[in-house]
């Protein structure tokens, strides 16, 4: 027995050794770099740039991206990490922490660029950057330059099913609250319920749908510093006004429970023809055409009033973000690659056609079979300057958890649309900065 | 057909038991059948048994998984883990059980705090201290991490066995020459087999299905283990529950086999040993 | 302490070596009092020093800055973490209160049944230990899994049966209403913590005299009388533990909460330790998060002695 033991407790730190350098075996990337501080042309040493991203419907292509540009870049290896986004930000602090901080990843602009901003390279000089679109830069600019490299446009507003609104004989797509609620009814007429509801979802409430109406609101900057302030509050502001009226609207022709739908059983509800409306966005694309590869979905501006006029561009959008860490050692071959992502045939090509994103760069055009309906509806509104910059990311950070959950009250009917406004009010005074 | 010691009123109470315990096994017959189910079918019958068995769930679950591999670092990771724990735990249990000084009291109620503390309150600085001492990315790491924040309950399993162990057993073997090392080698550690048993299992299933400390500190693909490579397919999976719960059992049959094998001796260990204090 | 030194120093083996004098010194060097603390007890503390300690006294620290987890200096603040968090943080209070509303219904829950479960299967039935071993199995399930589950059996499985069944048990919107939401947590956290709970009970019925009850029973003491004025009294040290365990357990939960709720509806779910999370890591103040954390484990601490003071004061000697 006690010999046993003894062997045992050898074995243990034995085997503690053995897994620690086993495990150590691939951290090159710090390593081995000092040509890389000089300009980073001297790829006789290996280097290993870091890609820590958060959109996992791109994680396959990448790897594939990666094999090509390890391919024609020989000395250069990029390693890739797809994380999803509830788990994204806690893993990146650890990161940091543990003075792991990868190379390349992702940023939300605005408030979390200022977070970051010790972390972020200057990108003004790179080559792309007159190339990129205007409304993808504007989250990263700060100071008249730029930190960020926008690798797609995203825009949201309501979903809908185009066939079960081809069925009712909507010809005319909703553009005032009226109009919506007279939709719901012809849809009604037809045995479809009008609208997929998933309020247990903290995003779509706090940031799809509120940001439809904070966009909207004119001169959102000054509104943003009067709230600030306290110049101006959320109940004072007519814009707001439609919120609870559009949330009766969809209540009342949505699916029943709205509060235990999340965000996974909207999808299928909305891909499998539950529902003919949702508020979401062109990145549903990928997993609606999974549960339902025949499904013709398009995109619409949400209606925040009775003005037919202020409702016509109100397709919002924003952009995901790669930036470069400051800190790097490889942060010129970093540089490097994202100028190959969109300047090169072959990473023009998985721009525009493999990631199945809207890209958001004038010289690459995606075609409508790439990027599926609802962003091809997006690039139609983008392109007749029918768009607006998402506000989200100006806001206090974790302002869209508290906001979702005001609305949630509302809609259980526990609170009135004043208090409802109020709560608004609380919890941005209480978090802003 | 029952003996004398079976009265047969106690035959109701058994189906009663039964019945009690058929209701707390029917979340793992959704969890299994529909697993085994086609998308559609899943949805639109949640609680039958499936026409067909899918098995390509399991298959495609599998290599989603990365099975292999991350069975086998959730392996490493638990059996150092538990190894460490057992040693450095019974060690201290040991003393601070026999030896009541005033210290030891303070040291026992420090350890006894800890089992309050939450985890992610202490979790970022941990972190940092991990990425001063190379730590992160391994599983030594992971296994330090575990034997620290395990220290605590898995003493407080073995001081109250401890004490129930007559002193007189050691008192005979220091008359036979046993340093306090050899008394506690040759002596207590073999006394102490049914709670290690326990402690054993309970670590396990604990470290086996821990989320949070991997998903920091082991970040590099190749590194993940079963919880972290499930939660993050969990997420890319959701819509596709026929897959997603795939994925769970096959990340929950593992402990499930371990507990049925010892099952046994845990109640046993337990018994023995949890609530003598 | 000094009574064992000596009778080791009487001892003849070290009597017998004492005429080696190089040897004895480093004998009585390596089992002197230092040395066992040292060789016993020094490891356990120096995991529990880096893991738990350390990291501890830095959230101390943290606790007082307005850190927010990513900039490379923290801007020391001194109190005023703590005063925000009591006079301007409502949904803190709100998810206290909801913490201590859940832990006492579940731990009441959990014990009360962990018991009569027991209390069953210590009778001889033929099948018992098949039948604990089915009470124990969701202990198989990590809290993270667990959520995951529940959410399947509470949003697909549920309504499904109710389509059959037509009761109306079944068709609740179960996460959807505060009310229905907290008990759905306290079913998920009894389906698994009962069996565990059980399992300790177990134990410490086992420990009963049977000769004590025998004695009982034959002066004519019913079942309840024999319940209440001796088996609970005798398993107090178990009520104890189980307590504790289940006390600290359910006070700190985070992964069931997580994935099963994440604190909705409109964060009337959510527990304590998920507002810390979202406060280090969402809102990105994590000087404001551990200072909540601080406070957190100041109340927690401070429950379990009571709890244990006043249970322990009721265990009767055996």
């Amino acid at each position: 027995m006690k010999r046993s033991f003894i062997i045992s407790c050898v074995l243990v730190l034995m085997c503690c050794l053995l897994a620690a350098c086993g495990a150590n075996s691939n951290s090159g990337a710090n390593t081995g770099n000092d040509a890389a501080g000089t300009g980073g042309s001297n790829a006789q040493k290996e280097v290993t740039i870091k890609l820590y991203q958060q959109k996992v419907e791109i994680a396959e292509q990448l790897k594939v991206l990666k094999a090509e540009y390890e391919k024609t870049h020989p000395g250069v290896k990029i390693e890739i990490e797809s994380v999803l986004s509830s788990q994204y930000g806690t893993k990146l602090k650890a990161k940091l922490a543990a003075n792991e901080m990868p190379d390349i990843f992702n940023n939300g602009g605005y408030s979390d660029m200022d977070v970051w901003a010790d972390h972020l390279e200057d990108l003004t000089d790179q080559p792309w950057v007159s190339d990129a679109v205007d409304s993808a830069k504007a989250p990263m600019m700060k100071d008249g330059k730029l930190y960020g490299f926008p690798l797609s446009l995203e825009g949201s507003g309501l979903v809908y099913n185009k066939d079960m609104f081809a069925k009712a004989g909507i010809t005319e797509l909703p553009k005032t609250l009226s109009e919506l609620e007279e939709a719901s009814k012809k849809l009604k007429a037809q045995g479809y319920t009008p609208f997929v509801n998933d309020y247990a979802s903290v995003w779509d409430l706090g940031i799809t749908i509120f940001d439809s109406f904070m966009a909207k609101v004119p001169d959102t900057d000054k509104f943003i510093a009067d709230l600030n302030s306290g110049a101006a509050t959320f109940a004072g502001n007519d814009v707001f006004k439609g919120l609870p009226k559009y949330l009766d609207i969809a209540m009342k022709n949505g699916n029943p429970n709205p509060l235990t739908t999340d965000y996974n059983t909207s999808m299928t509800m909305f891909a499998t023809g539950q529902g003919a409306m949702i508020p979401a966005g062109n990145w549903i694309q990928p997993l609606v055409d999974k549960i339902n590869p025949n499904i013709q979905a398009g995109l619409m501006p949400m209606p925040v009033s009775d003005d037919a006029d202020f409702n016509k561009n109100a397709v919002f959008t924003s952009p995901t973000v790669w930036v470069v860490n400051k800190n790097s050692p490889v942060k010129e071959q970093a540089k490097e690659f994202l100028n190959w992502l969109v300047t090169s045939d072959i990473g023009k090509q998985y721009v525009a056609k493999e990631f199945k994103l809207v890209p958001a760069f004038k010289s690459i055009k995606a075609d409508p079979a790439d990027v599926g309906s609802i962003g091809a509806d997006l690039t139609k509104f983008s392109e007749e300057g029918n768009s607006l910059p998402m506000q989200a990311s100006k806001m206090p950070e974790g302002l869209y958890t508290e906001i979702a959950q005001s609305m949630q009250k509302y809609v259980a009917g526990k609170s009135t649309p004043d208090q409802m406004l109020a709560e608004f009010q609380a919890s941005w005074n209480k978090l802003k900065k | 057909m029952f003996g004398r010691s079976y009265p047969f009123k106690w035959f109701g109470i058994e189906l009663l038991a039964f019945l009690l315990a058929l209701v707390f096994l029917s979340p793992f017959y959704f969890v299994i059948v529909n697993s085994f189910k086609s998308f559609a079918e899943l949805l639109t019958d949640t609680s039958g048994l499936p026409g067909v068995l899918h098995v390509e769930n399991y298959v495609n679950a599998w290599k989603a998984l990365n099975y292999p591999v991350a069975f086998k670092n959730t392996l490493i990771i638990t059996i150092f883990s538990n190894l460490g724990l057992i040693i450095i735990s019974s060690m201290a249990a040991y003393r601070l059980v026999r030896n009541k000084t005033r210290m030891n009291r303070f040291l026992f109620s420090m350890f006894m705090l800890a089992m309050v503390i939450p985890f992610q309150s202490i979790m970022i600085p941990m972190v940092k201290m991990f990425g001063w001492v190379n730590l992160m990315n391994t599983f030594t790491g992971v296994v330090i991490a575990y034997m620290g924040m395990g220290v605590s309950f898995t003493l407080f399993l073995y001081s109250s066995f401890i004490l129930a162990i007559p002193k007189e057993i050691e008192e005979s073997a220091v008359v036979d020459g046993c340093t306090p090392y050899g008394t506690f080698f040759r002596i207590i550690v073999p006394l102490l087999k049914p709670m290690t048993v326990t402690v054993l299992v309970l670590n396990s299933l604990w470290i086996w299905n821990d989320f949070l400390l991997p998903m920091l500190v082991l970040q590099k693909p190749g590194l993940q283990t079963i919880q972290t490579a499930t939660s993050s397919l969990f997420g890319q999976y959701m819509t596709q529950w026929d897959l997603a719960l795939a994925v769970l059992v096959m990340g929950m049959v593992p402990v499930m086999l371990l507990f049925f094998m010892a099952q046994r001796h845990v109640i046993q260990g337990i018994a023995d040993g949890a609530v003598k204090g | 302490m000094g009574n064992n030194r000596a009778s080791i120093n009487m001892h003849p083996v070290l009597e017998r070596s004492s005429k080696l004098e190089r040897g004895s010194s480093v004998k009585r060097w390596i089992t002197s009092q230092w040395m066992q603390q040292a060789f016993f007890v020094g490891p356990a503390i120096l995991f529990y020093s880096i893991v738990i300690a350390i990291p501890f006294f830095f959230g101390i620290y943290y606790s007082m800055t307005s850190w927010d987890g990513v900039s490379g200096n923290a801007v020391w603040v001194g109190l005023n973490n703590f005063s925000t968090i009591f006079l301007k943080d409502p949904e803190f209070g709100q998810s206290f209160w909801f913490t201590t509303r859940f832990t006492l219904t579940a731990v009441i829950l959990n014990n009360v049944i962990g018991f009569a479960l027991a209390y069953l299967l210590s009778l001889p039935l033929k099948s018992r230990s098949a039948i604990r071993t089915i009470f124990f199995l969701p202990n198989v399930l990590g809290g993270l899994v667990l959520g995951f589950i529940w959410q399947f059996i509470l949003v697909q499985g549920f309504p499904g049966i109710g389509k059959l069944t037509h009761l109306s048990f079944f068709t609740l919107p179960w996460l959807g209403t505060e009310a229905t939401a907290y008990w759905a947590l306290i079913i998920v956290s009894v389906w698994q913590g009962a069996g565990y709970l059980m399992v300790i009970y177990i134990a410490g019925l086992a420990n009963v005299p049977k000769d004590l009850i025998e004695a009982s029973v034959i002066d004519g003491a019913g079942k309840w009388q024999i319940l209440k004025n001796i088996i609970i009294p005798l398993i107090m040290p178990t009520v104890t533990v189980c307590l504790f365990i289940s006390i600290s357990w359910t006070f700190k939960m985070f992964d069931l909460n997580y994935s099963l709720t994440s604190g909705g509806p409109y964060g009337s779910t959510e527990s304590v330790a998920m507002n810390i999370y979202n406060e280090a890591f969402g809102n990105n103040r994590y000087g404001l998060g551990t200072a909540k954390a601080l406070i957190f484990f100041v109340a927690v601490t401070f429950i379990t002695l009571i709890q244990v003071k006043l249970t322990k004061s009721r265990e009767v000697e055996m």
